[in-house]
């Protein structure tokens, strides 16, 4: 029976995706009813159809506007305060899915759920829909809950331009600010630079720590000398994290403070040093095969 | 031909309005805030003076003041990186920023963008990658709105607004593609690269810097590289290098246009170890007669002949100095380590960022005239709000003396601590600086003291 019932639902899903499908293509102009599909997951479907189209493409648009004109959308957003977590997430999805950036005031409160598939499922639909106020969103998030990997990441996905290197000049509750750091990393984005090196100069051990392996992702080469410095630090922590960051951009005029490090009495350092060497030697042999 | 899709578009969700009317959760604590009156009248005339956007009907006006971030950026920082993906675009509420496309050696300013302006629209609207980087050359408060706001503010009206926004913005990519292709040009046709030493305190060393950098180029590049001597009224590079000058740049601004670049170039003085000096004035009063235009027709012309052009600014700021600070590609400040010395560098850097100069294109150089500096380097440092690039060891008593002998000290000795430090700041340069080598240029190797006397 349940392979039936199973059999079944991938028929309904099947044809869901097929009805969706010719609404993105322009060949139908309706989706009656596509939301209430019972045994399919329309968000998943929805999820697969807008992978990789742009925000305003007009495969995206024809589905927002099908779904919003036969009250699917409606329906989606009245979902995000249902019981059923089930139910709340698959809301979340489907808008992330279709990018409605005015939804994002009632995705936003989600974040708060207690059900993990709820709250990651409503930040990974601010950060698929980005801008300032998804960003906000998940920032207030980070604010109350520090650093969570999901929020970080979806964070550095959808906040725009300046928005983290804003809020890292900011005053932050202490969880905040590593969180800021690393997502900043993650954007790889120069503009970063200066608030990550200042942060590498003073902030807290924690702070300092993500800040140099961010500097590091973001190939922020100006910002060797002082994550130079950082190796003489007396934290193990971020003697690894400065070595790791050297490796990363093959910081040659480094290699002397380095070599130090492969005699630290951490184990852990020496072998980041090592590592970093190794890269730096890598990175040298392949210039130098260039030239 | 796709046709957009004539019907209704997001009626229950598009606008903000009618998510407000029918309210599907209560909790909303990501409402969009309310900005007060004077901020709202501050952000509307920022955004009603953009090109573009004053055509936008007054309500989307509103809309869009109401949903930007302001954002303060410090003067030097950089605002948008070239290359990097961007969705944001940034309206200048106050300040001035400069846009600029790197093209390694080459770097061009192709806008600088003061308040009722705005950047960034190429890669909200268009989705390409940042073209140029931007740096604000002053405090800026810029206003910033995202590509999720501005369609959110968009959708549905009646506008030619965005399509308007989006050819202005096709528009600026093809202007600045073509400036920074210009910019190009220097190095396609193997144009000299154009370095201003700078000593803003008399005493700082910054002549004998200038001419032992000349001796290092040149041991690099034999019979590529001149120095152009500017420290007015006395200029005394020559004396230095003992060469006797018979004529100077001054003397050629009678000269007409046709034979200028014959007479300047049989005006530079050829030392035996390679560099070559081209005196700016021989008496005091010929310094007036070195005028910016003359400066400039002086570069042009050497800029074809020359790999690297080492400028003495000397300490006064003139017009030609200003002149020259537009035509260098790198800028060496020369500070030593004494109180009124750092005062003066420090008011030279924010000179020099207040010209445009890119931070990464003015390099600090900390000469020790004296065994036991009274200032430390860390103290120049905070005084400079920049670190110090290259540092020179104090040298005894052997500059002094090499001028007395007329010896150039990169090119006689290699090991004394000028001499290093000159090393270093040409290798430095010339990191920065080399251009592509061509066949031609494959006999002349840079580096090592293996390659040092080769004659030109």
């Amino acid at each position: 029976m349940a392979a039936i019932q199973r059999a079944r639902d991938g028929v309904r899903r099947a044809a869901v995706r097929r009805r969706l499908e010719a609404v993105a293509s322009g060949k139908a102009d309706t989706a009656s009813s596509t939301f209430d599909e019972p045994g399919v997951d329309v968000a998943g479907v929805i999820e697969e159809l807008t992978l990789g189209l742009k925000p305003d493409s007009l495969p995206l648009e024809r589905l927002v506007v099908a779904l919003t004109n036969s009250g699917a959308v409606d329906r989606m957003v009245e979902g995000l305060e249902a019981k059923s977590a089930h139910h709340r997430a698959a809301g979340a999805r489907a808008i992330g899915a279709l990018l409605i950036y005015e939804a994002v005031p009632s995705v936003a409160p989600l974040l708060a759920a207690r059900e993990r598939q709820v709250s990651d499922a409503a930040a990974r639909a601010l950060g698929r829909i980005g801008g300032a106020h998804s960003a906000g969103a998940l920032l207030f998030a980070l604010q109350r809950r520090g650093i969570s990997r999901r929020l970080v990441a979806e964070l550095a996905r959808g906040a725009p331009d300046l928005f983290i290197e804003v809020a890292l000049a900011q005053p932050q509750k202490p969880g905040a600010r590593p969180a800021l750091a690393l997502a900043a990393g993650l954007r790889r984005r120069h503009t970063a630079t200066s608030q990550l090196t200042a942060l590498v100069r003073g902030g807290s051990r924690r702070e300092r720590v993500i800040s140099c392996r961010a500097l590091g992702w973001i190939g922020a080469t100006t910002a060797i000398p002082v994550i130079t410095e950082a190796l003489n630090d007396r934290e193990w922590k971020l003697r690894v994290s400065a070595a790791k960051a050297l490796g990363a951009l093959r910081a040659r005029d480094s290699r002397h403070e380095i070599r130090y490090l492969l005699a630290d009495r951490n184990p852990r350092v020496r072998a980041a040093a090592r590592q970093a060497l190794r890269q730096i030697e890598a990175g040298a042999s392949v210039q130098g095969g260039v030239r | 031909m796709i046709q957009r899709h004539p019907g209704p578009r997001r009626p229950a969700l598009v606008a903000t309005e009618g998510l407000r009317a029918e309210p599907p959760v209560q909790k909303r604590p990501v409402e969009i805030p309310r900005p007060s009156f004077h901020d709202m009248t501050s952000r509307l005339s920022a955004i009603e003076r953009a090109p573009v956007f004053f055509t936008f009907p007054e309500d989307a006006l509103r809309a869009i003041a109401r949903r930007v971030r302001r954002v303060r950026i410090p003067a030097g920082e950089m605002v948008i990186c070239q290359g990097e993906v961007g969705d944001t675009i940034f309206f200048i509420e106050r300040g001035r920023c400069r846009l600029v496309i790197e093209k390694p050696p080459s770097i061009v300013t192709v806008a600088v963008l003061a308040e009722g302006d705005f950047f960034g629209e190429a890669a909200c609207v268009l989705g390409r990658s940042q073209q140029a980087s931007v740096y604000a050359q002053t405090e800026c408060y810029l206003l910033a709105i995202d590509r999720q706001s501005l369609h959110a503010v968009m959708a549905g009206r009646e506008s030619d607004g965005m399509d308007d926004l989006r050819r202005l913005a096709e528009q600026r990519f093809s202007l600045f593609a073509d400036i920074s292709v210009q910019a190009t040009w220097g190095q396609l046709l193997q144009e000299a690269t154009v370095i201003g030493v700078y000593s803003p305190k008399g005493g700082s060393g910054g002549t004998c810097i200038s001419l032992n950098l000349v001796g290092a180029l040149s041991r690099r590049f034999p019979g590529e590289v001149l120095l152009l001597d500017l420290d007015f009224p006395y200029s005394h590079s020559a004396l230095l290098a003992g060469l006797v000058p018979t004529s100077c740049l001054a003397r050629t601004a009678s000269v007409p246009q046709e034979s200028f670049e014959d007479v300047l170039l049989s005006t530079v003085l050829y030392d035996s170890g390679g560099p070559m000096i081209l005196p700016g004035a021989l008496r005091p009063e010929e310094a007036d007669e070195v005028t910016p235009e003359l400066v400039n027709k002086a570069i042009a012309a050497l800029r074809k002949t020359f790999r690297y052009i080492v400028v003495d600014l000397g300490v006064t700021i003139t017009d030609s100095t200003l002149a020259l600070f537009d035509l260098t590609q790198h800028v060496v400040l020369i500070a030593a380590p004494e109180l009124s010395a750092v005062k003066s560098a420090a008011d030279a850097v924010d000179i020099l960022r207040q010209l445009g100069t890119p931070h990464d294109r003015l390099t600090v150089v900390l000469n020790h005239r004296s065994e036991k500096p009274a200032v430390s380097k860390s103290a120049v440092e905070r005084a400079l709000k920049r670190d110090v690039d290259l540092e020179i060891e104090f040298d005894g008593t052997r500059p002094e003396q090499a001028a007395v002998d007329g010896a150039i000290l990169s090119i006689t000795n290699p090991k004394s601590a000028i001499a290093q430090g000159a090393e270093a700041l040409a290798a430095l340069l010339d990191g920065k600086h080399a251009r592509p080598r061509v066949a031609a240029d494959s006999a002349s190797v840079p580096g090592g003291a293996e390659h040092a006397v080769q004659p030109s």
